[in-house]
């Protein structure tokens, strides 16, 4: 088992040195996918921030609270972006291609291959934004150290349950000829997960929080620091990752058999 | 147009994925937003709007959206890192006239898709949805079909920055993110601090989602002043484009011939 995870280790440090070595060769398409995400992460708090100029509570929560539920939102997705993001608009292409093959005949597992092969370091960059934006909104609503040290592993795992969900639906892929349109799937949960769960009327909230639960990601985690007897989402959460991870990898082996291989 | 139509055709759930869904999304998260603020206080007035005008300052705000961001700038960068634009120097129309051909063949879908939501939305909501006079509707899709000429001028200047940048989606998005926030298609223009409206005036930002919305709903006060305000941008785009492309055009290697 500890051969085996030092080999993957090391497979990816490949991965993330050749993915910087690409980003360096174009260094100004780096410079603006850094310059993207922060313009993003601005107009995004910028326009909680506006809509908080005019109304004293969004639901129960008042500015600073759901600032740092956005800081939160936006760390996870820059963990996203940083990570895995690159790899899921690659996948359709390389099954349109039959490019895949070449993943198959690999010796490593296909789904790390796929999803893991490829980071976007001017991404990674940005970890000088989202971190300060989730302290600084941290000391706004008061965290005590208990809620400092559970913050990293929380945001962690609203990335594990974000991806989970994301690598099952880019599954679909596989029946496609064409499966870039499903990445936009993707980018509307997000979307949809960027709000607190409150937002959302009765019946869309019960789906994106018992069905698809993408609403978890942001909600189980800052809801739990806020109030620790509000700890249902989170338990949810915790049982809902392996469970995505799982119909993942069903659906995964599914869609092999129906992958028709392109280019043989 | 006959070619974009069949493009559009072909990949029918990739086009509803990419350039009708985020839109319905976009609406869903806005209306609920605002239906959770206004809860408490239904009577209440935020930015100068009740509820009601609210969710349609948003619907109009959807409408035009279909008719306005329908640009398609990534295809051009390709087929200029590519060399394929040689091909446009030989044929008997322009680079730019075979895409606005595409951009006129995707407003037209859009147009049908804008007039069904529309219906759906009135059938939907009967009597709580005002509908607008004959010449607001007018005004309003008039406008925004020139926000829409005014986008596809500006996707098409982003394209070809392909001339001198390997990608240049990444500039298209960040425009759209910046166009987003500051055109009013998020949060209407009345709630951001004064002195941003101020500076918003002197931008083309207003006229492209703002403005429609504020036709469609019927305020008609300012419908000429409006007018003409986009249509000095779309022109300074177009100028700006012909530069670009000019300037493009003396760099170009034609990789590939």
């Amino acid at each position: 088992m500890w051969a085996r995870l030092k080999h993957y280790g090391s497979v990816y440090s490949s991965f993330v040195s050749t993915s910087f070595s690409e980003a360096m060769s174009f260094r100004t398409h780096f410079l603006l996918l850094m310059f993207m995400d922060i313009v993003f992460y601005t107009s995004h708090l910028w326009s909680v921030d506006i809509v908080y100029d005019n109304v004293e509570l969004i639901g129960p929560w008042r500015r600073e609270q759901l600032l740092f539920f956005a800081s939160v939102m936006l760390a996870i997705n820059q963990l996203t972006m940083s990570l895995v993001s690159e790899n899921y608009w690659r996948f359709p292409l390389a099954i349109r291609t039959g490019e895949f093959d070449f993943t198959l005949v690999k010796p490593i597992n296909s789904v790390f291959l796929t999803f893991f092969r490829v980071v976007r370091p001017g991404s990674i960059a940005n970890l000088i934004y989202t971190g300060p934006a989730v302290v600084y909104f941290g000391l706004q609503v008061g965290l005590e150290p208990l809620d400092w040290a559970l913050l990293p592993p929380l945001i962690f795992a609203g990335f594990l349950l974000q991806n989970s969900i994301e690598m099952m639906i880019s599954c679909g892929m596989f029946w496609m000829i064409d499966g870039s349109g499903v990445n936009f799937i993707r980018i509307e949960l997000q979307q949809l997960a960027r709000w607190p769960d409150f937002v959302y009327p009765r019946y869309l909230r019960g789906l994106l929080m018992w069905v698809l639960p993408i609403l978890l990601t942001g909600s189980a985690p800052v809801r739990f620091i806020f109030d620790r007897a509000d700890r249902t989402p989170l338990i949810v959460m915790l049982f809902a990752i392996p469970l995505f991870w799982a119909l993942t990898a069903y659906f995964w082996q599914r869609g092999l058999k129906a992958y028709e291989s392109a280019s043989s | 147009m006959r070619v974009s139509w069949s493009n559009l055709l072909v990949y029918r759930v990739n086009f509803i994925l990419q350039g009708i869904a985020p839109l319905f999304v976009f609406l869903v998260v806005k209306l609920s937003l605002w239906y959770k603020i206004f809860e408490s206080s239904p009577q209440a007035q935020v930015g100068g709007y009740h509820f009601e005008e609210m969710a349609a300052y948003h619907l109009w705000i959807l409408i035009a959206s279909l008719l306005i961001f329908n640009g398609n700038s990534q295809r051009i960068s390709e087929d200029i890192r590519l060399g394929r634009i040689t091909s446009y120097l030989i044929y008997p129309f322009q680079l730019w006239e075979f895409h606005a051909a595409s951009f006129l063949a995707r407003s037209w879908f859009q147009l049908f898709i804008a007039l069904g939501t529309l219906f759906g939305a009135w059938a939907l909501l009967g009597g709580r949805l005002a509908l607008p006079s004959p010449a607001a509707l007018l005004a309003g899709l008039g406008l925004a079909l020139l926000g829409g000429l005014f986008w596809f001028w500006v996707n098409f200047m982003v394209g070809l920055v392909g001339f001198w940048l390997e990608e240049t989606w990444t500039l298209m998005v960040m425009l759209q993110i910046v166009t987003y926030f500051l055109s009013g298609a998020i949060i209407p223009l009345e709630l951001y601090p004064d002195w941003m409206q101020t500076l918003l005036s002197f931008t083309p930002f207003p006229y492209i989602a703002y403005w429609p919305a504020r036709l469609f709903m019927g305020h008609l006060d300012q419908v000429g002043w409006v007018f003409g305000a986009l249509a000095f941008w779309v022109v300074v785009m177009a100028l700006a484009a012909w530069w670009t492309w000019r300037a493009g055009m003396r760099l170009y290697t034609a990789a590939g011939m």
